[in-house]
């Protein structure tokens, strides 16, 4: 028997790079309030926005000169962070065809890795699907 | 020999939850011994980073992720001035986002775009960041 489908209340599709503008903020937060009200929410991460996930970060950025004592957590261990305390309510996918373009093949193992061949069978899975920021 | 730098910000807030500190402004202030003397523009929405306000902090709540190292762009801005640098706001621009020079950061000028523009000869690099 097969096992059903999971649903999702939001699936936010993020095609904008990061270090550029406030679209990862935005995401994050959108994805915050839906689950701030017990919904579920998954973010397919396009374009250079794969970088944001990669092992390679470590669990802190380079430290900052100006503050040195100060950790500062990387964006990869943000996402491992709120996908593990969702149980299961928050979840990340990383486009393989941009992760490959880009070099950006190292993902934390948290990231499920989904081909763009199946990006309308996982808006399929979702209740609403907000595309947000440009390749 | 030390070079006179002119950076010129026209766009701010590039990402506030990856960067956190990682930004122009830290690269100005962490690189100025090598750079020599650097003064900053403030242009388009970046002007905003030198606009006085105390409602800011720099934390972001996100349930089991409560991120406290965001960027504080204004206090940034504060220890360019402190550390001697010229922080100057383009007067259009900021009277275009509905402020005049007495919202701005104590130290910070401001001045008229064909102003800022006469003093680019004063400068050996002018880069826009």
């Amino acid at each position: 028997m097969a096992l059903a489908t999971k649903r999702w209340d939001l699936l936010l599709i993020m095609t904008a790079p990061p270090h550029y503008a406030d679209t990862f903020t935005t995401v994050l937060r959108l994805a915050d309030a839906v689950l701030r009200r017990d919904g579920s929410a998954r973010v397919w991460a396009c374009g250079y926005s794969t970088m944001l996930t990669q092992d390679t970060h470590g669990e802190t950025k380079p430290t900052n000169t100006r503050a040195p004592d100060v950790d500062h957590p990387s964006s990869a261990s943000i996402v491992r962070d709120l996908i593990s305390g969702h149980g299961g309510r928050f979840g990340w996918i990383g486009c393989t065809a941009c992760s490959d373009e880009r070099g950006a093949t190292n993902h934390i193992g948290e990231v499920l890795l989904r081909s763009p061949g199946r990006l309308m069978a996982t808006m399929s899975t979702s209740a609403k699907t907000i595309f947000i920021g440009g390749a | 020999m030390t070079h006179r730098v002119l950076g010129i910000l026209d766009r701010g807030y590039r990402g506030a939850v990856e960067s956190q500190f990682f930004d122009p402004l830290y690269g100005f202030l962490d690189m100025r011994e090598q750079l020599g003397a650097v003064d900053i523009v403030l242009r388009g929405l970046a002007v905003t980073m030198a606009v006085a306000e105390d409602a800011y902090t720099p934390s972001l709540d996100l349930g089991p992720v409560r991120l406290t190292t965001l960027p504080d762009y204004r206090r940034v801005i504060a220890d360019m001035v402190a550390e001697g640098m010229d922080v100057t706001a383009d007067e259009p621009d900021l009277r275009a986002l509905g402020f005049t020079a007495a919202d701005l950061l104590p130290g910070v000028s401001c001045m008229d775009t064909n102003g800022i523009a006469r003093k680019w000869t004063d400068y050996d690099r002018v880069w826009f960041v």
